[in-house]
């Protein structure tokens, strides 16, 4: 008792941030809970493992084959359903990606384990799993525990809830297994990815962006914040509820299902903050946030702050500007 | 002395002119009849309206507007030259009567015309037959050279030729009374310049000119009086037949809209609601298409016209005339009848035949009902077509959001009802109370959704409450409990989600005491006073503190800002409420206070874009917002400061100054906010 | 293609200061509007798009209260033919426990695919369509954003991270989890409302479902509940709007934006 295993996702040949954050903490917790620490990774061919990889974990399963070369949702549930069953591990941990999210579940109903998604944090009572969730997109923080967790449990991790620190050095031993043979056929099948982040302008590139989200209101006063970031010499970026109402193009949104960026500064306008959007900007300088809501969570990670009327702000900037 | 028998004595190839008479007159009226028919049969396709009401303010508003023409003169030669030729109709039409009867054999209308009383008739005959004929010539003149934009779009040619018809009339029967005048050998009776004018012309002419122009001029009269009358129906013109029913059978109250439908009152039993086809017009909304001239007056007071939104309140019933026509014609199957055979796409007309942008480019400020001279409808129109798409999900998306917002919360935000006082916590030292069951006030203020939550306008929630306070009246809000009045959404068409409001916000009222309501904003009194059937007193804020002013309750002694300032005049307080004299009475009252008036004042005020649709919709041609030519208009006037009383003006004036950089220039102010800075 | 769609009446929670309830377990929601979850009206939306094209019928299902039947009106109006409601009564419920429940009531019907939103406002857990789908043996993928039907498969669009897409194709039956900007959900008048009210909603208990005391019992547990701290955060500028456009110009040059 007391294992863990962390489901390793990887795209494009390389691992994904969110794995490394959650072996990170996985490090932490097996220590807690004095267990071995395992990751799967599933691929076509895992060439894409560091060296420094393997220290992450105390036993690294590797699984190849061409049907897995992107997530097969089939095989990938069949293999880790199976691991589960057979080293009944203490706690499992993937991410709460889109891959996470349909594995996670199914993973639940298939081994019978008790699930909490999009955690945000894990803590350890004695050898019991407490996860940190937020609900009402943010307002509200709860902490979950599992009903019976004797036989362990599941937990999705919301991507950027843990740093990740360097390789605390395990052992990393190398384990090659066989896909199953009666591994039935896949109930969907891949066909390929789309970028729909290329377009005219390039938002990862620009040093200043001036991001506007739902708090514009209206299609049609866009255009005053687009002269405003051309005045400034800045791109104009948006949340998705701007794309999401056709407003801007998708290739103008920040956020985890937009793209990442990292300008020297962030001026959002109007930008309530839910963590799809603050997980765009990590990498951003300075966030300078303009909300006429003091409580919008965009505060508690902006360096500056202004409760204003975005407009009102925007006619004042663009006036000093001016000057 | 020539002996003749009269024109319609003659023999014309054997055939006695009464005959001929006969005939004419009775194809004419056949035609005539089979074509009244028609249209009758349309207008009995449409749905009830009640329009018999009040039978002597109908017949008073007959007189007024119908047969003295008071709206005519708005545009003033326009307007005299139609009284001419109204006038014209009403006197003339006698004596053509009179020719008619003579044509037929039984003249019964001449003997009437004998002795003094037609001797005088026929001296205003002479006289009018000359006044209209050069009215004619006026009017085509006007067309032809002056060319007002109004006309755009309406029927030349027709009016060309109507107008030649008219004309056509009295020179006929001027020359039939000139060459009377000859036959019967210099009997002048009487003054007859017009007559005399022909006489002149053909009195060196030999018996057998006489003798053909005499009877050419004579039928010649008939049959274009039966030519005019058959084409009446057919086309623009229809109007001088039912301009005057449609006077009589105007709507008597202004502000309201009509019910999703006048013969059931529950909209739960309604399949669909709206207008989708010519049939859901009421009888009375397809009368209009029959009695629009084309004149365009509507289009030119539009403040959507003005800022190049695609809508035209003139084409609009053009197209929908047009539209109708097309489907009850009077030759031939129209598609009403088509339909049930080919099973053709049946055209739709809201986003058919008037588009969608054009009906939510209304912001039913009622301009062009007040000027229209024969009293047409839109807004009930407007309204009923925005139904329809509302009905079929066709509304602009962004108005989901807000119709949910306002279900949900009761205000267009979204935000929690529970913060709608929020606003009175801001003022300091000003007891707002917030009244619940068996609570007892003296007025109760309605606030509305604006004033309780937007920024701005809750500066004016806030000079309100001061100023109440300041009075010394007993006053309290509803708060938390009032929702949206709901005049907008009415008026974006979501007919189930207004009357929601309007339950909810009769709730809230029950159970509590009070003599009057004050609103912020004329909309929500209007809402109150013409939308939801209460029985108490309901005031504009503007109305209750002149009051107050008048009564010594309220002096306002500290000098305003100086500054020249002009009164804007909301839609929904002047025009649709005729409330013109308060509010300048309170502004005036102001210590330091320099007025101005604009030119389009009073009942010509100019919409500043309306406090509906234009809030969540933006319509893609509008070239410039009402709101900026209102501002130019009131620098045109010299002032320096536009006043107004409504919440929706306030924002989009402010919004038009700021765009064009003239803050230093000109500033808008609340009524309310000026009265609390003097206090 | 017949579609089931399912629904959840959720708080309206947009600029409310929320309140934790007595028991520290929960927050206060008696004072607050309910609307359709957003994502499930992109769902029930995705849903009727489909029956417009395709055919066939469209049955929105529930878990939730009378009061909840509002959702399920609305889906009704929205052009779903039939409603059922499944009626928790006193049972507590979590994902898993939901999950169960609506996959007893339709396991006994006749569906091509199934439709969720990828989670709910209110608890944001994105569970219980993947389990749903899991329980009943379909093929299922996660937060779609593009549904073409293509020669009895369906091909998806699920949106992955960084403004990636993956396009899969998706066997029949399945169930896929929708999400926000699919399409644009239709207005529904309060009129449409009203008159699908009129339709019936078939009502059933959880506990007529048949399923085990085991099944009813939820996995997780709310242990407590706290609002997020309201210190840390943004250095905050005040002033008039000149002010702070001011102080806002200074940091970017500060920080190293050409201006």
């Amino acid at each position: 008792m007391g294992d863990i295993l962390v489901f390793v996702e990887h795209r494009s040949g390389s691992i994904r941030e969110v794995s490394l954050q959650i072996l990170s903490k996985a490090d932490e917790l097996a220590r807690g809970l004095s267990g071995r620490l395992t990751a799967v990774v599933l691929a076509a061919k895992a060439d894409f493992l560091s060296s420094d990889f393997s220290g992450r974990a105390d036993r690294v399963i590797v699984l190849e084959d061409e049907r897995l070369s992107d997530f097969d949702f089939t095989g990938t549930a069949a293999v880790i359903s199976k691991i589960i069953k057979d080293e009944r591990p203490s706690l499992v941990l993937m991410g709460h990606t889109p891959w996470g999210m349909d594995l996670g579940p199914a993973l639940s109903v298939r081994t019978g384990l008790p699930l909490a998604t999009d955690c945000v944090g894990v803590s350890l009572d004695g050898k019991k799993i407490k996860a940190l969730r937020q609900l009402y997109g943010g307002k509200l923080f709860a902490r979950v525990s599992f009903k019976d967790d004797s036989r362990g449990c599941l937990l999705t991790v919301r991507p950027g809830s843990f740093p990740i620190d360097a390789s605390p050095g395990r052992q990393g031993d190398l384990v090659r297994i066989d896909v199953p043979k009666d591994l039935s056929a896949s109930s969907s099948r891949f066909v390929e990815y789309v970028d729909t982040g290329a377009g005219e302008i390039d938002i990862t590139q620009a040093e200043l962006l001036v991001s506007i989200g739902r708090g514009v209101g209206e299609k049609e006063r866009i255009e005053e914040i687009r002269e405003l970031a051309g005045l400034m010499g800045g791109v104009l970026s948006c949340s998705r509820p701007v794309v999401d109402r056709g407003w801007l193009p998708k290739y103008h949104q920040v956020g985890t299902s937009g793209k990442s960026v990292k300008p020297k500064v962030y001026l959002a306008l109007g930008i309530s903050g839910a963590f799809q959007h603050i997980a765009g900007i990590a990498g951003a300088g300075t966030v300078i946030a303009v909300n006429k809501d003091k409580k919008a969570p965009i505060f508690r990670v902006a360096d500056y702050g202004v409760v204003e009327d975005l407009f009102a702000f925007s006619d004042a900037l663009k006036e000093e500007l001016g000057k | 002395m020539i002996s003749m028998l009269h024109p319609a004595l003659r023999s014309y190839a054997g055939i006695p002119g009464y005959i001929i008479g006969w005939l004419i007159f009775l194809s004419a009226i056949v035609l005539f009849a089979y074509t009244i028919k028609k249209r009758y049969m349309l207008l009995r396709s449409g749905r009830p309206d009640p329009r018999f009401e009040h039978i002597g303010e109908r017949i008073r508003s007959l007189f007024v507007y119908g047969i003295f023409q008071k709206r005519q003169p708005r545009y003033l030669w326009a307007g005299l030259i139609h009284i001419i030729i109204f006038w014209g109709f009403l006197i003339l039409g006698l004596r053509s009567l009179d020719l008619l009867t003579q044509a037929l054999g039984i003249a019964f209308i001449m003997p009437i015309l004998e002795g003094r009383a037609g001797a005088f008739y026929t001296v205003l005959k002479e006289i009018t037959e000359l006044f209209v004929l050069f009215a004619c010539i006026w009017a085509a003149g006007r067309r032809l050279l002056a060319r007002p934009s109004r006309y755009e779009g309406s029927s030349h040619i027709e009016a060309y030729l109507v107008l030649g018809l008219i004309s056509f009339l009295m020179i006929t029967d001027m020359a039939y009374d000139g060459i009377s005048l000859l036959i019967l050998g210099g009997d002048h009776t009487g003054f007859a310049p017009g007559a005399g004018l022909f006489a002149g012309l053909f009195s060196g002419s030999g018996p057998s000119i006489l003798k053909t122009g005499h009877a050419l001029s004579f039928w010649l009269h008939i049959f274009s009086f039966l030519l005019f009358l058959c084409f009446l129906p057919m086309g623009k013109h229809f109007h001088i037949i039912t301009a005057l029913p449609n006077v009589f059978l105007r709507r008597l109250t202004k502000g309201s809209i009509k019910p999703a439908r006048w013969d059931v009152s529950d909209l739960d039993e309604l399949d669909t609601i709206g207008v989708s086809s010519v049939e859901d017009l009421t009888w009375k909304h397809i009368l209009d298409l029959y009695s629009c001239t084309e004149c365009g007056r509507c289009t030119d007071r539009c403040p959507a016209a003005a800022s190049g939104r695609p809508l035209s309140p003139k084409k609009l019933t053009m197209k929908l005339r047009d539209h109708a026509y097309e489907r009850y014609p009077v030759f031939g199957k129209g598609m009403a009848v088509k339909k049930k055979d080919d099973d053709e796409e049946e055209i739709e007309i809201p986003g058919g035949i008037i588009g969608e942008d054009e009906i939510w480019s209304c912001t039913t400020c009622g301009a062009c009902e007040e000027e229209c001279p024969v009293f047409i409808e839109y807004i009930d129109k407007i309204v009923d077509m925005r139904r329809r798409l509302i009905e079929t999900a066709r509304a602009p998306k962004a108005f989901n959001q807000v119709f949910m917002h306002l279900e949900k919360t009761g205000n267009p935000f979204g935000k929690p009802a529970s913060k709608r006082s929020a606003w009175t916590k801001e003022l300091e030292g000003i007891p707002v109370k917030i009244l619940k069951e068996n609570d007892e006030v003296d007025s109760l203020y309605f606030v509305d959704s604006y004033p309780s939550y937007d920024p701005r306008a809750q500066a004016v929630a806030g000079a309100i409450a001061k100023t109440m306070h300041l009075a010394g009246i007993d006053f309290g809000i509803l708060g938390p409990k009032e929702r949206d009045s709901g005049h907008q959404v009415r008026r974006m068409g979501e007919e189930g989600l207004f009357e929601l409001l309007k339950e909810e916000n009769r709730e809230a009222m029950e159970g509590i005491k009070f003599k009057r309501i004050v609103t912020t904003d004329p909309h929500a009194f209007n809402a109150l006073k013409k939308d939801y059937g209460l029985d108490f007193e309901i005031l504009h804020y503007s109305v209750f503190f002149d009051s107050l002013v008048q009564k010594g309750l309220l002096r306002p002694e500290r000098e305003v800002e100086p500054g020249i300032y002009a009164y804007h005049d909301p839609c929904y307080l002047g025009r649709h409420n005729r409330i013109y004299r308060e509010p300048r009475r309170l502004l005036s009252a102001l210590p330091g206070v320099r007025c101005v008036e604009m030119e389009r004042s009073r009942d010509r005020s100019f919409c500043c874009g309306g406090g509906d649709v234009i809030l969540w919709h933006e319509i893609a041609q509008e070239k410039q917002r009402p709101a900026a030519l209102r501002i130019a208009m009131a620098r045109d006037a010299g002032a320096t400061a536009l006043v107004t009383a409504c919440p929706f003006c306030l924002i989009h004036f402010e919004d038009a100054i700021k765009t064009a950089g003239l803050e230093k220039e000109m500033r808008v102010i609340d009524l309310a906010e000026l009265l609390v800075s003097t206090l | 293609m017949d579609i089931v769609v399912c629904v959840k009446r959720v708080p309206f929670t947009q600029e409310v200061d929320l309140e934790v309830a007595k028991s520290g377990k929960s927050v206060v929601t008696d004072s607050l509007a309910h609307v359709i979850n957003d994502w499930d009206g992109y769902a029930v939306e995705e849903a009727i798009l489909l029956k417009e094209r395709l055919g066939g019928v469209v049955i929105a299902v529930t878990v939730g209260s009378e009061d909840d039947e509002e959702v399920l009106r609305r889906a009704l109006a929205m052009g779903a033919d039939r409603a059922i409601r499944i009626d928790p009564g006193e049972s507590s419920l979590d994902g898993s426990v939901v999950a169960k429940a609506i996959a007893a009531a339709i396991k006994g019907f006749s569906f091509d695919l199934v439709l969720t939103g990828v989670q709910a406002d209110d608890d944001n857990q994105a569970v219980v369509g993947i389990m749903l789908a899991e329980i009943l043996g379909l093929s299922h993928a996660a937060v779609v954003r593009g549904i073409e039907p293509k020669d009895g498969e369906l091909k998806v669009r699920i949106e992955l991270e960084g403004g990636i897409d993956e396009i899969r194709m998706v066997n029949l039956p399945a169930l896929l989890t929708i999400q926000s900007g699919i399409n644009e959900p239709r207005y529904v008048s309060v009129m449409g409302i009203r008159k699908a009210a009129k339709k019936e909603i078939t009502v059933t208990g959880i506990k007529d479902l048949g399923l085990s005391d085991a099944d009813l019992s939820p996995a997780t547990e709310i242990e407590e509940v706290y609002l997020p701290p309201e210190t840390g955060g943004a250095e905050m500028l005040s002033g008039d709007p000149s002010k702070l456009a001011q102080a806002v110009i200074e940091i970017m040059r500060r920080k190293g934006v050409a201006l």
